[in-house]
């Protein structure tokens, strides 16, 4: 039940330092003979190529009853040179929230470390570690493998027969552990759209082979040649009911965005510090609320 | 009519059994249409207030409709066992309509070990070692949030909940659910020392299961019985099998009529075949002895059959009319119960009351002219003999001759010591309770209780209307002093809430030792809540955080006591959340034991209402309230006992035993119309009163107490029910149908020969006499009623033709109204007799003795056959004392009948 695992990030990184690595021209052709493997590789080498990128992110999160919880956060990705990877997202809002922080580091041995901060807790960074890289994050129904791609070496990819949505073609690929290769325990399947070689679409599974998740990826942008980005992401929970959304008002591929010292733990304590104070009045937290609700309002009709 | 309306099946043979077969059959085509409904919904009001409040609190923090799986065994943390698990972990997910499955193999739990937060879920999947499995039984067990959800505090324990699928259990889907998890546990069953499931599926299941068995058990057991007391008593096979028929083609109505209706059976649908072959049984016990008394008044006659059934019609059908009425009146005292359990099983009970009357009164004399005898050979011809029911008749009849105020004294004094315990009565409606005690399911919840939480549940909700209010450190501090009451109060297992799982998270981020405390800041509190899924709370807190809820799981069955602890918290509940918040404790259990309560409220309002119209129609009957009075007697002394023993044995009032009054009354009533009705015909014959008494229950007696005892056998034989209500039920009735054997014939005998009562049945049974009546100068200018009134305080006398009437030259203060025949008005002077008269029906004699007391002056001989009504003058003053207009009416009218006289007598005399 608890949502803790921040392990993902791990994944995520690697993928990310997978896919800077090797930003050379790979649009080989692919043709019925590909493997699942080698379209995912090329999926990889076309829409992961920066090493540098900051997002600011709103999520939505709607329950069974249609209750919404927005927040906002900005994501802070870097990978070094000697191959280490520095991982932050960072919460911005709702108010109570500003300042928490997840800050993971993968060392070029492949050590990662994870930590949560608390600017509520106290200035002290909580080392994080787990298990689980399919558990979703912070309240939300995405795990961070879900957003930022799977490690390929860790799966087995088992192509599908092309399916032809709207006039839209599209690679299907079913997702299973390495080890699996005798295709018993679906994890995922992957909908590529054939024309930009982006996963739009991709239905997770439970033990039984049911559909437990669905994650669409809308308002598709070229942002550099022929590598896309989505600007807004739907997870849909089909047994919980919820759904998470999550749009990218703003992403750059800069260092200079992604400074370093932002994924130390002196960063954050300067600029979201501990401070002890006492609760505030019923009367403030009822004004600040009522600002907080005009917010969201505007937040809600900007997503 | 009502007598020819008896004769119709005798009759009109053809176009009866045609009618009788059309309607049968479409009613046999609408059972193909019955549905049931074991729902506890149905023992809800649908406009109770509190109900809107759960069904929100249950739309905003889910069901408590989940299943839970036990799992026990000492070695239950190995890889071996966990690996079998997992299996069925797997395997129950795989079913069609689980929607969940809540256990080890899903939950997470998070650990603060040295700095730091260690995230993961319990088990992932089954280990390999032992070592792994152990871990996973620590790191379970620390976790305060499961202890008793999903651990015993030993963890040799283990749960799985699971959710299914919202259903309305069409197509038996909950009996489905039950049996496809049953499958997957008893494939497991082996490997474990012991595994079951609890949960509404299973319930659900075994309740029409239950009832199903109730059915195929009860209706036939009630039939043996009835066939065996009528041969008992009445020694008659036709006798037996006539009710057998009737019930049978009442039950094919019935539930034919439920069917068309789409009116549910529920559980106390389970007793109404028992109820229609026991209760239609009475009345056909009574027109059968009607008739075979009819076939002993007839036995010299030809047509001594049809002469029979007249009789039985003349003598029955009024009473008939009349039971049938009061019985349906006492089931139909809950037509507008607002619970539809208690609803739906009056509309049937009442309707086949109804029709049970229709039918006997159409089947009965049919069935009679078809295989009836032309003799008596049964025990109505063996009155003196030494059986049962004249062994009691002469018991009691020792009693009333010999120790009459004794008997009344001490009779009140058992009712003053029956009502001391029926003070103590209480109400209590646990729909678990309506299982037998040593029923499977009862022991697998006592055990779930044991070893983990009680499956009973009721949430208590606090409303703030501020947002986020509990994001509030102060807030949640008042969830956690409402826990610590619950603790205090030490009667539930469990209780969860926000507060727990903040103090938890808090503890472990912070390291600090076993007691979690509550995060001191409002803003701590909104960052530990990012932490969980909205999943994770939806169970607990509004998405808004204006609403949050304690689950409180318990085992108390007794809900009149968890109603006292309800109370208690109410208390506790209206200091610690203040004036500007609201709170509301809910769950169905609360609601269906709300509801029982308001029933014991209705029954009583129901109980007064149906004595009040018992009282009112013997009344009228007997244009009398000392006659309604009477009638009440036999009717309250038994539930008066009744009560009084269930507050003696703490049995308490819930849906079934409530309804043991009203309907036992209006069944007990039936002996009392039969028995007054009998003592009424009599006494129209005889001033004899306590002879008519004496008689009236020698008559009644044999069916009075067959029909007794066949009841008391037939809601005895509830006892085997599946359902404690039903079962309850059964032995309250039978245990009230007994004592009103005693309240009928010992009792009310006693009061009846110091009260007169006269029928109007009879006087309407009298249309012959009609027009005499109404053309009498004796009952001139009178209303309707002044002349009933004035007729029922005389005396219906025969006599056979030659009968001195009145004898000159004694005294005598009786007045007689010839109803039909002639007598002569003869003078004796000096040894000559002298003809005055010759008087017809509607003209009267012997007023001269009734205004004055002197010697009468002639003779009055019947010159025929002649029926008369007595008016005696003493009796008149005394009866009509509250009726002044009466009396002055009817001395008007004899003054201008003697007035009549005296100038025919002076025109005789000029004329001479």
């Amino acid at each position: 039940m608890m949502n803790l695992s921040l392990q993902q990030h791990q994944i995520a990184l690697l993928i990310l330092l997978a896919a800077c690595l090797s930003v050379e021209e790979s649009m080989a052709s692919i043709n019925s003979e590909t493997s699942g493997v080698e379209i995912m590789e090329e999926v990889q080498k076309r829409h992961q190529q920066f090493p540098y990128i900051y997002e600011e992110q709103s999520m939505v999160m709607l329950d069974r009853q249609g209750d919404r919880d927005t927040r906002k956060a900005r994501r802070f990705s870097r990978v070094e040179e000697d191959g280490s990877v520095k991982f932050l997202l960072l919460f911005d809002y709702p108010r109570e929230v500003k300042g928490v922080a997840l800050l993971a580091n993968r060392d070029p041995d492949g050590q990662t470390s994870k930590y949560i901060y608390l600017p509520a807790l106290g200035e002290r960074l909580i080392e994080s570690a787990g298990e689980g890289s399919n558990d979703s994050f912070l309240g939300t129904d995405f795990s961070v493998e879900n957003l930022t791609g799977e490690m390929l070496s860790d799966h087995y990819y088992a192509r599908r027969d092309d399916r032809d949505v709207d006039g839209i073609k599209y690679f299907v690929l079913d997702v299973y552990n390495e080890d699996d290769e005798l295709e018993q325990q679906i994890l995922r399947r992957h909908f590529i759209r054939q024309d930009n070689l982006y996963i739009t679409l991709t239905h997770h599974f439970d033990k039984q082979g049911r559909i437990t998740r669905i994650q669409s990826h809308h308002d598709l942008k070229a942002v550099d040649g022929d590598m896309w980005r989505a600007n807004m992401i739907l997870m849909e929970d089909k047994r919980q009911e919820h759904q998470s959304l999550i749009k990218i008002s703003r992403r750059v591929f800069s260092h200079d965005y992604v400074p370093e010292e932002v994924f130390t733990a002196e960063w954050l304590y300067e600029n979201y510090p501990y401070i002890e104070t006492l609760e505030e009045s019923d009367a403030v937290i009822n004004e600040v609320e009522s600002l907080e609700e005009v917010s969201d309002e505007m937040i809600e009709e900007s997503i | 009519m009502i007598v020819q309306a008896c004769m119709l099946g005798y009759k009109h043979r053809i176009p009866v059994t045609v009618f009788l077969l059309f309607i049968t059959i479409f009613a046999a085509i609408g059972m193909q249409r019955l549905q049931v409904d074991t729902s506890i919904d149905s023992l809800i009001p649908s406009e109770d207030p509190a109900r809107q409040i759960y069904q929100k609190v249950m739309g905003e923090f889910g069901t408590d409709n989940k299943t839970i799986v036990y799992i026990k065994d000492k070695d239950l943390w190995t890889p071996e066992k966990l690996t079998r698990l997992e299996q069925l972990h797997l395997a129950i997910e795989k079913l069609d309509g689980v929607t969940r499955v809540d256990g080890l193999f899903s939950l997470h739990t998070v650990h603060g070990v040295d700095g730091k937060i260690i995230s993961r879920p319990v088990l992932r999947a089954a280990p390999k070692t032992i070592e792994d499995a152990l871990s996973a039984k620590q790191s379970a067990l620390s976790n305060p949030l499961y202890i008793g959800n999903f651990f015993s505090n030993d963890g040799n324990v283990t749960a799985m909940i699971v959710s299914v699928e919202d259903n309305d259990d069409h197509n038996n889907f909950s009996r489905l659910i039950y049996q496809a998890l049953q499958e997957q546990l008893n494939i497991q069953k082996s490997e474990f020392e012991y595994i079951t499931q609890v949960g509404p599926p299973r319930i659900n299941a075994e309740l029409k299961q239950s009832l199903y068995e109730d059915f195929t058990i009860l209706g036939p057991l009630s039939a043996v019985i009835l066939v065996i007391s009528i041969l008992l008593f009445m020694r008659s096979w036709l006798s037996a099998i006539v009710p057998l028929v009737t019930s049978l083609i009442t039950i094919i109505w019935t539930f034919g009529m439920l069917g068309w209706l789409g009116i549910p059976l529920n559980i106390l649908s389970a007793m109404i075949p028992s109820l229609i072959i026991v209760i239609g049984s009475t009345e056909d016990t009574h027109l059968m002895a009607a008739f075979l008394r009819g076939l002993d008044e007839n036995a010299d006659k030809e047509s001594s059959k049809y002469e029979a059934l007249k009789y039985m019609a003349r003598h029955i059908g009024l009473p008939l009319v009349l039971t049938v009425s009061t019985t349906a009146l006492g089931f139909a005292s809950n037509l507008f119960s607002n619970i539809g359990l208690i609803q739906h099983f009056s509309i049937a009970a009442t309707f086949a009351m109804l029709a049970n009357g229709i039918i006997t009164v159409l089947v009965l004399p049919l069935m009679l002219f078809l295989f009836g005898s032309d003799k008596n050979t049964s025990l109505v011809k063996d009155k003196e003999t030494s059986t049962l029911p004249n062994r009691l008749v002469r018991l009691f009849r020792h009693s009333q001759d010999h120790f009459p105020i004794l008997t009344l004294v001490i009779t009140a004094a058992l009712c003053v010591f029956f009502i001391f315990h029926a003070s103590k009565l209480y109400v209590t409606n646990d729909p678990l309770s309506y299982f037998q005690s040593d029923r499977p399911l009862i022991h697998d919840v006592k055990r779930i209780h044991e070893d983990l939480a009680g499956v009973k549940i009721f949430f208590i909700t606090l409303e703030s209307k501020q947002e986020k209010a509990f994001q509030h450190p102060k807030n949640i501090k008042k969830l956690s002093d409402i826990q610590n009451f619950l603790d205090k109060q030490g009667v539930y297992d469990r209780s969860i809430s926000l507060a727990d799982h903040l103090k938890f998270i808090n503890r472990e981020f912070r390291n600090i030792g076993t007691e979690g405390s509550l995060p001191e800041t409002r803003k701590l509190v909104a960052q530990y809540l990012m932490f969980f899924h909205r999943s994770d709370l939806d169970s607990y807190v509004s998405h808004d955080y204006s609403r949050a809820n304690i689950v409180v799981r318990h085992n108390v069955t007794d809900s009149h006591s968890l109603n006292k602890y309800i109370r208690e918290l109410e208390e506790v509940m209206k200091t610690v959340t203040g004036p500007n918040m609201k709170s509301y404790i809910v769950s169905e259990n609360l609601m269906v034991n709300h509801a029982a309560e308001t029933l014991m409220i209705a029954q009583v309002k129901a109980l007064v209402i149906l004595l009040t119209l018992i009282f009112l129609i013997m009344s009228a009957m007997f244009t009398s309230f000392k006659g309604g009075f009477i009638a009440l007697i036999p009717a309250i002394i038994p539930i008066t006992l009744m009560f009084g023993i269930m507050g003696l044995l703490e049995i308490p009032l819930n849906p079934g035993t409530a309804m043991v009054a009203v309907i036992a009354i209006g069944i007990a009533i039936d002996g009392t119309i039969h028995l007054l009705a009998r003592y009424n015909e009599l006494c129209r014959r005889s001033s004899d009163y306590v002879g008519a008494v004496n008689i009236a229950v020698r008559e009644e007696a044999t069916p009075l107490i067959v029909s007794s005892l066949s009841l008391a056998f037939g809601f005895g034989v509830l006892i085997f029910s599946n359902f404690t209500i039903v079962a309850q039920f059964g032995a309250l009735a039978a245990a009230t149908m007994l004592f009103s054997i005693f309240a009928n014939l010992l009792i009310t005998p006693i009061i009846m020969a110091r009260i007169r009562l006269v029928g109007l049945y009879q006087i309407l049974a009298m249309s012959i006499d009609r027009e005499v009546l109404d053309s009498s100068p004796l009952l001139q200018n009178m209303t309707d009623y002044q002349r009933r009134k004035a007729i029922l305080i005389s005396e219906l006398h025969e006599f056979k033709k030659g009968a001195l009437l009145v004898e000159q030259d004694t005294v005598g203060r009786d007045m007689y109204l010839i109803l039909s025949g002639e007598v002569e008005v003869v003078r004796k002077d000096n040894g000559e007799s002298r003809s005055l008269a010759i008087l017809k029906p509607g003209q009267i004699f012997g007023e001269i003795g009734y205004i004055r007391e002197t010697e009468r002056t002639a003779d009055v001989i019947a010159t025929e056959d002649v029926s008369t009504l007595r008016f005696n003058y003493e009796r008149m003053q005394k009866d009509l004392i509250f009726f002044p207009n009466i009396v002055a009416k009817l001395n008007f009218n004899i003054s201008y009948v003697l007035g009549q006289r005296l100038a025919d007598m002076v025109g005789n005399s000029k004329n001479k």
